[in-house]
C-alpha cells in the first residue's frame, strides 16, 4: 500500500500534464480515505514534491493537495499547520525563493493557488485560524489582489503602473511636439494643397471632384448605351481628345431615330455625310482610360502638379500620418486630432486624384528624368536618381558588344599608324591592346583620346597595309599574334637605339679656382648601366600546377577523404596512393596505418574522461561518444527520469544561449585571453625602454 | 489533574504543587486558538510587547512605524470568543508620537499610570497612561536599542538605556537626567536588563556574542550559563524573548525566524516550535496569570497563544458529538467507493 501510494504520488506529480489523471487520482483518494496514516504519508510525499524545483511538478502536487484539502479535515490540519511553507512553495511569497521555471506554468500555479486560498478561506477560514491568518497576511501584507487575474503583487503592479506612466508622459510630450509641428506646417500644407488643386483645375476644367464616384464598372458599360452618354461626356471630353466636339450628336441621332420622319432622317444623314442612319456607334470606355496627355501647353502645370504631389507624398503625408498616430496614442481627441485627420484625408484625396488623372508623359525627346518618372508613378520611390553613366552608354566598347547582345563591329582592317614615340610599342601590340586603347579613347582625359584627336587633325597617312601583299600581311598578322606581350619598360624605350649618353658616368670637373684634381677621365663608360637600359629581368617562378590527386583516406562515415593537399593531408597524414577502399597500396604504409589506429584506440586523450564526457552529454543532450570510449562502462545512463516534464535545461536553447555557448566556450575564452595578453605585451615592448613601463 | 486535586483536598500536597503542575501543563499546551484574537491596529511590524506586572491585564505594543497601542487582555464578555480590544493608541497623528520605529516599551513596574518607550529617533519617552501624553523625554546621541527599569528596585528609579554607542546610560526618573554612564562595551548595546532579584545588577549584551557584563554594586550574582544552541537572528536588532513564570521547570520562548522556539530554561532542551507567523517574529511576552503568550511579528500581527482546552470526551453517541463540532471539521469524502 505504501509503495503504491508513493508510486501514485510520483506518477501524478511528474506527469507534466496540466490536469491530473482522474483514474490515478481516484485511486489515491481511496488510499487516503482508508486511514489517517496513509493520509499523513501522502501529505509528506506531496510536500516533498512541492519542494521540487520544477513548476510543473509543483503544479500537479498542488492540484493533488487542493483535491485532498477539500476532502479531509486531517489533511487540512496538516496543510494549515505548515501553511507558511505551503504559501512559499506555491505562491512564491518569499522573494528569496521565487517559483521555479518554466515561467508560464509557474504563473498558472500562482493563479491556481491564489484562487484556492481564497476559496479555502471562504469555506474553512473560520475553523482554521492559521488559514485565516495566512489569507489576511496575503491580503494586507503582500497586498495580493485576489480579483486580479494575474495575481500580481503590489510591487509588480506598481512597476507596471510606473512604466505606463512614463510611456504616457513620453507620448504626451511627443504629441505636444507634433502639435507644434502641425501648427508650423499646416500653412505650408495648405498652400501646397491649393497649388495642386489649382493645377487640377487648370488641367481638368470641369469639376473633377464629383467624378471619383462615377468611375466604376457599372457606370461604364463596355458597349455604348445612349442614356449613359451625358454622364460620360464629362469624363470623355477633356481626356481623350478635344477634337471630338460633335460627339453627342450621333448619339442624339441614334436616340431619336424612331421619331424622325424620313425626310428629316435623310436630311440628317445627308447633312452629316453619313450613308445611313442605321449606324451604331460603339463606345468603349474603361475607367482607367482617363488619360491626360502632357503637351507643350500644359507642361508647366503638369510639372508643378507633379512636384507638389511629390512633396505631398514624400513629406507631408508621412508626417501627417505620424501626427495622427501620435495623437491617438497620447489619447488626445480634440481639435488637433480632427485637424490632422482632415489634412490627411485631403492629402490622400489629392494623391488619388492625381492617380486618376493618369497623366501621360510627353513623348519624343523628353528629358530622361521625365521618362523615368512617368509611366510608373507608383514605383517612383523605388527609382533613385543616378548619374547618367550608369544606365546609358553612348559608346559600347567593342569587346563588350557581345555582352550587350550586339553584333560585333566590322572587323578592324586598319591598323592604326602609331606616332614615332608609340611606334616601338605598336610593334608588339596585340589586338586586345588596341581595343583597350579604343576604350581609353572614349575617355577625354586619357592619352589615347589626345592621340586620336591628333590623328584626326593630321592628314591620313599612306596606308601601309594596302601597299603590302596580302599573304605578307597575313604572315605579319600571324607573327603579331604569336609575339609575346610585355609591359612597357626602359628596354623598350631604348629599343634598337644606340645611346651614346646613357651608360656613361660624367664626372664634373672641379669648379675650384686654384685647386684642380689630377687629370681624370671625364667620362666613364659603364657597361653595366648601359646593359641595364637594354635588358630586362624576367623572374621565372614556374607555372602553378593544380593538385590532381586526392587524399582518399577512409573517413569514419565510410567515404573517402576529398582533400587535395599537395603532400600531406592535415587529417590523414602523408598522402600515399590508395585503392578504392581507402587502403594504402603499399604494404608498409598499410602496416603503419594499422599500428597508428591501434595506438589511438588504446589511449584516450585526457579530456575524454568517460565521467566528464557523460556529464557533458547530459548537459548538452548530444551523444559525444562517451559510451564508445568506455569499453565496460555502464552504458549510456538513464534516459530521462520523467520524460513528460518540460526539460528545464533544454529550454536554454535560445539564440542567446547558443551564442553564449560559442562566446564563453573555454577555447574561445582562452584565445581571447592570449590575444589580449599579446596586445599587452606589445605595448610593453613598445615602451620597454621607459623604465616605468619596463618594470611591470 | 484529578490526582492533584484529591491530594490537595486531603492536604497532602503543597498548594504550589498543583499550581505548578497545572501551569506547566498549560504552557506545554500553548497553541494558536481561534477563540482569541488581538485587534489589528499596527500597519507595520510589531517590535515590542509588554504586559503590566500589576494586574497582567494591559499590554503595550510598539510598532516599527512609531505607533504604540495599549490592549486590554481581559475577557469580560463571558464568551469563549474574545478579541483583545485596543484601549487607546499613540497613532501617527498624535503630537508626541515617536518619529521612527519604537524599539522597546515598558510599563512602570509598580503602577499602570506610567510607561516608558524608546525609539530609533534617539529618544526615551516617559508617558502618562491616563492622559496619554509624554511626561518626560530623554534625548540621546545615538539611536536607542533598548531600555529597562528594574522590576524590583525600590531605592532607585533608574532606567538603563542601551544605544548604538558603546556606553550604557542610566537615566534617573526622579531628577530627569542621566546620572551614570557605564563603559565596558566596544560596540552597540542591543539589550539591557536589570536583575529580577537584586536591585543593583544590570546585564547588558550585544546580540550573538554571549558577552555579559555584570555591573555590580554590592552583590555578586551567580549566573548559570546554559547553551541554548544557535538562535537565528538575521535582523540587526535585539530579539525580545520571555520566560514563563510559575511552572515547575520554567520555559523560555525565543523568537526563531517566523516561529517561536520553546526551550526549558535549565537544560536548554528544545520542547517545541510555535508556528503561526508569516514573517519573522520580533518579540513575545508571557502572561503569567493565565499562562498565555503573546507574540508580535513583522507581518503586523499580534498572535495570542492560548493553552489548549481539554478535548471534549467523545460521548457514547458519536452523532451528537459530531454535530456539535464545527462543520468545517467534517471530512468530505464522497460516499461511494467508485467516486473515491
Amino acid at each position: 500500500m505504501d509503495q503504491r501510494l508513493s508510486v501514485l504520488v510520483e506518477d501524478l506529480t511528474t506527469s507534466g500534464e496540466p490536469q491530473l489523471d482522474p483514474e490515478k487520482m481516484k485511486e489515491l483518494k481511496k488510499i487516503c480515505k482508508s486511514s489517517e496514516e496513509q493520509l499523513r504519508h501522502a501529505y509528506h510525499l506531496l510536500m516533498t514534491q512541492l519542494t521540487q524545483e520544477h513548476a510543473e511538478v509543483r503544479l500537479s502536487a498542488f492540484q493533488v493537495v487542493a483535491a485532498l484539502f477539500t476532502r479531509s479535515h486531517q489533511f487540512r490540519l496538516l496543510v494549515v499547520s505548515n501553511f507558511q511553507e505551503f504559501l512559499e512553495l506555491t505562491l512564491g511569497t518569499d522573494h528569496e525563493q521565487p517559483l521555479p521555471p518554466p515561467r508560464e506554468v509557474a504563473q498558472k500555479l500562482r493563479r491556481a493557488a491564489i484562487q484556492a486560498v481564497e476559496a479555502w478561506n471562504e469555506k474553512f477560514g473560520e475553523a482554521y485560524k492559521k488559514l485565516a491568518l495566512g489569507y489576511h497576511f496575503l491580503r494586507h501584507n503582500k497586498q495580493v489582489d485576489f480579483q486580479d487575474i494575474n495575481a500580481r503583487t503590489l510591487a509588480e503592479r506598481k512597476r507596471e503602473a510606473e512604466k505606463q506612466r512614463r510611456l504616457d508622459s513620453i507620448y504626451r510630450e511627443r504629441a505636444k511636439q507634433a502639435g507644434a509641428e502641425m501648427e508650423e506646417m499646416s500653412e505650408e500644407v495648405r498652400s501646397c494643397l491649393t497649388e495642386v488643386e489649382s493645377c487640377f483645375q487648370l488641367l481638368v476644367p470641369f469639376d473633377f471632384a464629383t467624378s471619383p464616384g462615377v468611375p466604376g464598372e457599372d457606370a461604364f458599360p463596355s458597349t455604348s448605351l445612349c442614356p449613359a452618354a451625358p454622364g460620360l461626356q464629362d469624363e470623355e471630353l477633356p481626356c481623350c481628345s478635344k477634337d471630338l466636339p460633335a460627339f453627342p450628336l450621333p448619339l442624339q441621332a441614334d436616340d431619336g431615330s424612331g421619331d424622325l420622319s424620313d425626310e428629316e432622317q435623310d436630311e440628317f444623314v445627308r447633312s452629316h455625310g453619313l450613308g445611313s442612319h442605321k449606324y451604331m456607334l460603339g463606345l468603349e470606355l474603361h475607367p482607367g482610360d482617363v488619360v491626360l496627355q502632357e503637351t507643350e501647353d500644359n507642361r508647366a502645370v503638369v510639372h508643378s502638379a507633379r512636384d507638389a504631389l511629390k512633396l505631398i507624398r514624400n513629406k507631408f503625408l508621412p508626417s501627417v500620418c505620424s501626427w495622427v498616430q501620435l495623437f491617438t496614442r497620447a489619447g488626445i481627441h480634440d481639435q488637433r486630432l480632427r485637424r490632422a485627420i482632415e489634412l490627411k484625408t485631403e492629402l490622400e484625396a489629392a494623391v488619388r486624384k492625381y492617380k486618376e488623372l493618369n497623366i501621360k508623359p510627353q513623348e519624343g525627346p523628353g528629358r530622361l528624368t521625365t521618362f523615368l518618372e512617368d509611366g510608373s508613378e507608383d514605383e517612383e520611390e523605388e527609382f533613385v536618381e543616378v548619374p547618367e553613366k550608369e544606365g546609358y552608354e553612348p559608346h559600347i566598347p567593342d569587346h563588350l558588344r557581345t555582352e550587350y547582345g550586339l553584333d560585333p563591329p566590322a572587323a578592324p582592317v586598319q591598323i592604326l599608324k602609331k606616332d614615332p614615340p608609340e611606334g616601338l610599342v605598336a610593334q608588339g601590340v596585340h589586338l586586345r591592346t588596341r581595343t583597350r586603347r579604343d576604350e581609353e579613347a572614349s575617355d577625354p582625359t586619357s592619352a589615347a583620346a589626345q592621340l586620336r584627336l591628333l590623328r584626326d587633325r593630321l592628314p591620313p597617312p599612306a596606308s601601309t597595309s594596302s601597299s603590302q601583299e596580302p599573304d605578307e600581311a597575313q604572315k605579319l598578322a600571324a607573327e603579331r599574334a604569336r609575339a609575346p606581350v610585355v609591359p612597357f619598360g626602359v628596354d623598350l624605350c631604348y629599343w634598337g637605339q644606340e645611346q651614346p649618353v646613357t651608360g656613361k658616368i660624367l664626372k664634373a670637373d672641379s669648379q675650384h679656382r686654384f685647386w684642380k684634381p689630377s687629370e681624370v677621365d671625364e667620362e666613364v663608360d659603364n657597361a653595366d648601366v648601359s646593359e641595364m637600359l637594354r635588358s630586362r629581368h624576367i623572374t621565372f617562378a614556374g607555372r602553378f600546377e593544380p593538385v590532381q590527386h586526392r587524399c582518399r583516406a577512409l573517413r569514419p562515415d565510410g567515404r573517402l577523404c576529398e582533400r587535395q593537399d599537395r603532400l600531406k593531408c592535415p587529417f590523414h597524414g602523408k598522402i600515399v596512393p590508395r585503392d578504392d577502399q581507402g587502403q594504402p597500396l603499399n604494404p608498409e604504409d598499410r602496416a603503419r596505418e594499422q599500428r597508428q589506429q591501434l595506438q589511438r584506440q588504446t589511449e584516450h586523450p585526457d579530456w575524454q574522461d568517460p565521467e566528464f564526457m557523460r556529464d557533458v552529454e547530459a548537459a548538452a543532450g548530444v551523444d559525444l561518444g562517451s559510451s564508445r570510449c568506455s569499453g565496460k562502462g555502464k552504458g549510456k545512463g538513464k534516459k530521462r527520469k520523467y520524460p513528460n516534464l518540460t526539460d528545464l535545461k533544454k529550454q536554454a536553447d535560445t539564440a542567446r544561449a547558443r551564442i553564449g555557448k560559442k562566446v564563453f566556450d573555454k577555447a574561445a575564452v582562452r584565445r581571447v585571453v592570449t590575444a589580449m595578453n599579446q596586445m599587452d605585451q606589445k605595448k610593453h615592448e613598445k615602451f620597454a625602454n621607459q623604465f616605468n613601463y619596463a618594470l611591470n | 489533574m484529578l490526582g492533584f486535586l484529591s491530594a490537595r483536598q486531603a492536604g497532602l500536597d503543597d498548594p504550589l504543587h498543583l499550581r505548578r503542575a497545572e501551569s506547566t501543563r498549560r504552557v506545554l499546551g500553548l497553541e494558536l486558538n481561534k477563540d482569541r484574537d488581538v485587534e489589528r491596529i499596527h500597519g507595520s511590524g510589531v517590535n515590542t510587547l509588554d504586559i503590566e506586572p500589576v494586574e497582567g491585564r494591559y499590554m503595550l505594543s510598539g510598532g516599527s512605524d512609531g505607533v504604540i497601542v495599549l490592549y486590554d487582555l481581559e475577557n469580560s464578555s463571558r464568551q469563549p470568543y474574545y478579541t483583545c480590544k485596543a484601549v487607546c493608541s499613540v497613532g501617527r497623528s498624535h503630537p508626541d508620537v515617536h518619529k521612527y520605529s519604537v524599539e522597546t516599551v515598558q510599563w512602570y513596574p509598580h503602577d499602570t499610570g506610567m510607561f516608558t518607550s524608546s525609539s530609533f529617533d534617539k529618544t526615551l519617552k516617559i508617558w502618562d497612561t491616563n492622559t496619554l501624553q509624554t511626561a518626560d523625554v530623554f534625548h540621546f546621541e545615538e539611536t536607542v536599542y533598548s531600555h529597562h527599569m528594574s522590576p524590583v528596585a525600590t531605592k532607585h528609579c533608574l532606567v538603563a538605556v542601551g544605544t548604538r554607542g558603546p556606553k550604557v546610560q542610566l537615566c534617573d526618573l526622579k531628577s530627569g537626567s542621566c546620572s551614570h554612564i557605564l563603559q565596558g562595551h566596544r560596540q552597540e548595546i542591543l539589550a539591557v536588563s536589570w536583575s529580577p532579584r537584586y536591585e543593583f545588577i544590570l546585564a547588558t549584551a550585544r546580540s550573538g556574542k554571549s558577552r555579559q557584563r555584570r555591573y555590580k554594586f554590592n552583590v555578586i550574582n551567580y549566573l548559570k550559563r546554559v547553551n541554548y544552541g544557535k538562535i537565528c537572528n538575521d535582523s540587526r536588532k535585539g530579539l525580545k524573548f520571555t520566560v514563563s513564570c510559575g511552572c515547575s521547570s520554567e520555559f523560555v520562548f525565543v523568537p526563531y525566524g517566523s516561529t517561536i522556539a520553546v526551550y526549558t530554561v535549565y537544560s536548554g532542551e528544545q520542547i517545541t516550535m510555535l508556528k503561526g507567523h508569516y514573517k519573522s517574529v520580533d518579540c513575545c511576552v508571557f502572561q503569567p496569570n493565565f499562562q498565555e503568550l503573546y507574540s508580535g511579528s513583522r507581518d503586523c500581527n499580534i498572535l495570542a497563544w492560548i493553552p489548549a482546552l481539554y478535548e471534549p470526551v467523545p460521548d457514547d453517541n458519536e452523532a451528537t458529538a459530531k454535530s456539535q463540532l464545527n462543520p468545517a471539521f467534517e471530512d468530505a469524502w464522497s460516499s461511494s467507493d467508485e467516486e473515491g
